[in-house]
């Protein structure tokens, strides 16, 4: 039986989107079979990134409204043999065009084939927040050092200890490390304890991230970027690994470095 | 046989005593002779007082009225019903009323943790959280959010926390902020004080070793029969 996990924040732009992206993108790599569930229905994205936007052909309200079957709907990733799937949302419909029982037996169907489901959660907290977290077995929360971020972080933890969801575990976004140890913005440490829920993961902020995005590549596809590494350790994390945490010390560019560049 | 009613005088005045075992039948039909019986008796003119205990028996309000309409006249008055029983639900309401109800937890942006009575927490609120009691609040931990005391306009109630964030006290309908603008470099960041209503009906912290002096109350009535 499948795993879903939802991928939600409260607060928009945080990276959701990307962070399911690459966390399933790094799940599938690591040989599970995924799919990933784009639940921002209206304003969807996720087929942008994941560079699948033009094999659109079904969409989740049409499976809901039935339209097409689920396995019509389903777009594979070709560069994953088989292992990566994704669920788009409708882009002309409404969060309200599904309700929480259509969600949890369309995750139920695809439970009996996928390891893992990742469903990426619109912001917000109304309806397409509630069917997003309602067929739901785990969730991961997504925040940035901001602390608005935060605040939000908060109040889905809260709403989320209402429903039958274990603890969520926590993915801290875009740490721009230099601000961090200047002690601009909240630390790890200072987070994780604050919001009080398992830390999953950090990612540092990376220009890469948005360059590849925008490629429709995955940046976790890229092993050398710092970005990569994080969300590559959240995925072994996710599967049961122990990783220690990655260190925020900004790292000393040596003058040999400055004068040839960096290696591509 | 015991009698179902039997009277009985004491320095306070006369008492009715209720039979716990008897029948309410029994109970109505002996309380008819008696008082048939001491009306006779009486002299004319002096107004008696009872006092009712019902021993191992709560008295519904029709049983009480029922008894009531038998007794009284111009000269008989019944003055109180005393039962040695109280119901479960009253139990439960008197329970909630006077003990502090203790909550362990985080309270987060947006939840809100209310009791009846005092409210003893243990744990954070966080930024946008609120905790809400009729009575005082008792907070162990951090208040970085909303405490309110006294929610139904009791002025008495107080609010115990280390304020050492930004955070907001209310009791009854007054507010106060608190502004903590340095929270790492503050000395007197360790201490405890408590926010109350004072004379002059203004919202104020003091210390906590004031608090027994400004309300001797609290603390008496925390966990035992509260005489208010």
């Amino acid at each position: 039986m499948g795993k879903a996990i939802v991928i939600t924040s409260g607060k928009g732009g945080v990276g959701k989107t990307t962070s399911t992206a690459n966390i399933g993108t790094a799940l599938a790599l690591q040989g599970k079979k995924v799919c990933l569930i784009d639940m921002d229905i209206g304003l969807r994205n996720l087929d942008v990134i994941l560079g699948l936007e033009n094999r659109i052909i079904y969409d989740i309200i049409d499976i809901v409204e039935g339209r097409a079957k689920l396995h019509q709907a389903l777009i594979k990733d070709k560069r994953f043999n088989d292992q990566l799937f994704l669920l788009p949302a409708a882009q002309h419909a409404d969060k309200n065009a599904i309700n929480e029982s259509q969600m949890i037996e369309l995750v139920d169907e695809l439970r009996t084939d996928f390891d893992y489901i990742l469903i990426d959660c619109p912001a917000g907290i109304e309806q397409g927040f509630k069917n997003s977290i309602a067929a739901a077995d785990e969730a991961i929360l997504v925040t940035t050092p901001e602390i608005s971020a935060i605040r939000d972080a908060d109040r889905i933890i809260g709403l989320i200890e209402q429903t039958s969801i274990q603890s969520p575990q926590l993915v801290i976004n875009r740490i721009r490390k230099g601000m961090m140890e200047a002690g601009d913005v909240m630390d790890i440490e200072e987070i994780t304890r604050h919001l009080s829920i398992k830390l999953l993961g950090i990612v540092f902020e990376d220009d890469e991230v948005v360059r590849s995005s925008n490629k429709g590549n995955p940046v976790v596809l890229n092993p050398n970027h710092p970005s990569s590494q994080g969300y590559r350790n959240i995925a072994r994390r996710i599967l049961g690994d122990t990783v220690p945490l990655m260190t925020i010390k900004e790292e000393k560019v040596s003058i040999w470095k400055k004068i040839f560049g960096f290696k591509k | 046989m015991k009698s179902a009613v039997s009277l009985k005088g004491t320095k306070e005045g006369y008492q009715l005593i209720i039979q716990s075992s008897a029948s309410m039948q029994d109970v109505y039909e002996n309380l008819k002779t008696l008082t048939v019986q001491l009306k006779k008796d009486s002299q004319a003119g002096r107004e008696i007082e009872f006092h009712v205990k019902t021993g191992q028996r709560e008295l519904t309000d029709d049983e009480k009225n029922e008894m009531t309409d038998i007794v009284e006249d111009d000269y008989f008055k019944i003055s109180s019903f005393e039962s040695d029983v109280m119901s479960l639900d009253k139990f439960i309401k008197w329970h909630n009323q006077t003990s502090p109800s203790l909550e362990v937890r985080t309270v987060r942006s947006g939840q809100i943790v209310e009791s009846e009575g005092d409210m003893l927490l243990i744990g954070v609120v966080h930024p946008g959280g609120t905790v809400r009691a009729t009575g005082s609040i008792f907070i162990i931990g951090e208040l970085k959010g909303i405490a309110h005391a006294g929610v139904n306009g009791k002025e008495s109630a107080v609010v115990v926390a280390n304020f050492r964030y930004n955070a907001q006290v209310r009791i009854g309908d007054n507010v106060h902020v608190i502004e903590k603008k340095d929270k790492t470099n503050d000395e007197n960041s360790d201490i405890v004080e408590f926010v109350h209503v004072n004379d002059l009906h203004i919202i104020e912290v003091a210390p906590l070793e004031k608090l027994k002096t400004i309300r001797p109350e609290i603390g008496k009535h925390a966990g035992g029969i509260y005489n208010g």
